[in-house]
């Protein structure tokens, strides 16, 4: 059953269309990542899935009913998102910054139950971050910070996930780690993943389905090792890649002008 | 674990905390020019005799002084902590929109205008500096609105620039006017207590006691609006909702302050501040705290401004920097390890 579904969706910033009637659904529990170049309009689709951002024609269903139904508060119930890091300017800790994620659930006084409580240790817990539940956000490191994002999206208990480049600024180890954190939150809890990403390697691995926004508003949309291939990936970023596999899926690592020995390249999947 | 806020917890260190500021403000009371017996006054309060000066002095002369500083102080404070968090600024302050020079404006052309009437108790200069106060807030956040996305951005620069306008022209203003209206709007403009009737009193005190509660209601939305529109908005927050109330209430909240004493700088910079680095950001405690401890500093800065050059009095604005800047930065190297500051 699809938990969401996008159905003839345009957007654009004033005269630059950046979105072209673009259609999907995405199955409950699954995992979608989302790739393209810059400017393609992935952050732009990720805010229109959290109606951060208005559709200018199509339309967006979550769990079946239209996203402009939903108010603040009751999207807040099926949807989280974690969008690109930031430190906030106030050294909230982070145990302070996951129990906010329960704002939609607060009662007239504003102070969290037994329940909220137990909801944001298990989200601590899941996501390691219980270690420095004490210490301000701002002290923490980047892949550290992410965590804890994505520990406050757990915490807001809902179906969905919305995550907009998750590991950037991330070494491998992070990268990983954010992943499989990911990917274990898909199965055991049974969430539904959209995760906007440029690492298209990473994707293919973890991904159940994946979206490959072009620049000039096409796209393509299916099974990794269907939508990320050499051809695909000359023209939507247009750079030559070098392919290979891992287990079923392709990996690809861009060649530049400089890059050493692209000449004796020649393997392909 | 690091021990988490509760209900129970919050009752407590509020009612501490205004235990606290009715001692402060009894002690204020009776420090001055004029020592008060305290003794002496609540025999005043049993027989109602006119020739107490101790009750003269304490009831029509320093009760109603130190409850405006109370009342501004709380305000100043309270209104600080909201800018600060909807601006997500740590430089913010109750003026950082104009309220100041738009205030400023109303009180110079009400003195060069010459008028003489009052309205509930309140001279031209406070009426037309409330409406300076307010009606400037509205233009900033009018011009803001063209900005669109960068919202916060915007209306911060529109802030910096209508307040630079303002002021030149009070500027201009000041510079054609005659020596004794300078005077008056200069006094006005450091910022000053006064001894006021008790209906301008339960008025003030009432606008803003009201006002601080409607903050404090929605003190949970504005902790999730310290991450932005957009984090707000996701975890369930009617951002736009949220945003006008705090912004309209902060604003009415500033604005009476300033009709009640003139601009009085620092306080609500420095205590929000202050507060926040002892007890932490959450604003549903940050906020009724920062109110009373607002409520406090002013009331020990103008006792203080009583008596430091007595029988002279300085503006209270000018304690509020003298004293609050060395002991704001004292908390700010005791405190700061709890912040953590970002390393980008």
């Amino acid at each position: 059953m699809s938990i969401i579904e996008v159905s003839h969706l345009s957007f654009g910033y004033a005269e630059a269309e950046v979105l072209r009637d673009l259609s999907f659904e995405i199955r409950h529990g699954s995992f979608l990542a989302i790739a393209g170049p810059n400017g393609a309009g992935k952050t732009t689709l990720l805010n229109l899935l959290c109606k951060t951002l208005k559709a200018k024609s199509g339309t967006i269903k979550i769990d079946a009913t239209v996203i402009e139904s939903y108010s603040s508060k009751t999207l807040a119930g099926k949807v989280a998102v974690v969008r690109q890091e930031f430190v906030p300017v106030f050294g909230f800790s982070v145990i302070e910054m996951v129990l906010m994620a329960r704002t939609a659930y607060l009662g007239t006084f504003g102070f969290e139950s037994k329940a909220d409580r137990k909801i944001v240790a298990e989200a601590l817990e899941m996501t390691d971050t219980a270690q420095f539940a004490s210490r301000p956000l701002g002290s923490l490191s980047g892949g550290e910070r992410q965590r804890v994002f994505i520990a406050r999206a757990l915490a807001q208990d809902t179906d969905i996930l919305l995550l907009d480049e998750p590991t950037s600024h991330l070494d491998f180890k992070h990268q990983v780690g954010i992943y499989d954190l990911l990917k274990t939150m898909q199965l055991e809890k049974g969430k539904t993943i959209v995760a906007v990403t440029h690492d298209i390697n990473l994707a293919a691995q973890y991904a159940d389905v994946t979206l490959l926004l072009g620049a000039d508003g096409s796209y393509e949309y299916g099974p990794a090792r269907d939508v990320f291939t050499c051809e695909q990936i000359k023209k939507v970023f247009g750079v030559s890649v070098f392919a290979g596999k891992v287990g079923k899926e392709n990996f690809f690592i861009p060649l530049g002008k400089f890059a050493k020995d692209s000449g004796q390249i020649s393997r392909k999947p | 674990m690091k021990e988490l806020l509760t209900a129970k917890k919050l009752v407590t260190r509020t009612t501490l905390a205004f235990a606290a500021m009715v001692v402060v403000m009894l002690v204020c009371s009776l420090i001055g020019t004029e020592s008060v017996s305290l003794k002496a006054v609540f025999s005043g309060l049993d027989t109602q005799q006119t020739t107490n000066t101790d009750y003269e002095i304490f009831v029509h002369v320093r009760l109603p002084r130190i409850i405006l500083a109370a009342i501004v102080g709380a305000a100043l404070a309270c209104s600080g902590v909201v800018f600060q968090a909807l601006l997500r600024n740590p430089l913010a302050d109750p003026y950082i929109l104009g309220i100041s020079s738009g205030a400023g404006l109303g009180a110079i052309v009400a003195v060069i205008g010459g008028l003489n009437w009052t309205l509930w108790g309140r001279s031209p200069i406070a009426v037309f500096a409330f409406a300076g106060a307010l009606g400037t807030v509205w233009l900033v956040w009018f011009i803001g609105r063209f900005t669109g996305k960068s919202h916060v951005t915007g209306l911060i620069l529109a802030g910096v620039v209508v307040n630079a306008f303002f002021s030149a022209v009070i500027m201009f203003l000041i510079s054609v006017a005659k020596s004794d209206e300078v005077y008056a709007t200069i006094f006005w403009l450091m910022g000053n207590m006064t001894e006021e009737s008790f209906l301008v009193l339960w008025l003030g005190a009432g606008c803003v006691g009201a006002g601080i509660f409607a903050l404090f209601y929605i003190s949970p939305k504005l902790n999730a609006l310290s991450f932005g529109e957009d984090d707000a908005r996701s975890m369930g927050v009617n951002t736009a909702g949220t945003r006008t109330i705090a912004f309209a209430v902060a604003a009415l909240i500033t604005a009476i302050a300033v009709s009640l004493s003139g601009l009085v700088g620092f306080v609500g910079l420095i205590v929000p501040h202050g507060v926040r680095l002892v007890f932490g950001p959450d604003h549903r405690q940050l906020l009724p705290l920062s109110g009373i401890v607002g409520a406090i500093f002013l009331v020990a800065a103008d006792t203080l401004a009583r008596v430091i050059v007595a029988p002279a009095q300085l503006p209270v604005g000018v304690v509020t920097a003298i004293v609050g800047g060395p002991f704001f930065l004292v908390l700010l190297v005791k405190y700061t390890h709890k912040i953590g500051w970002p390393s980008k």
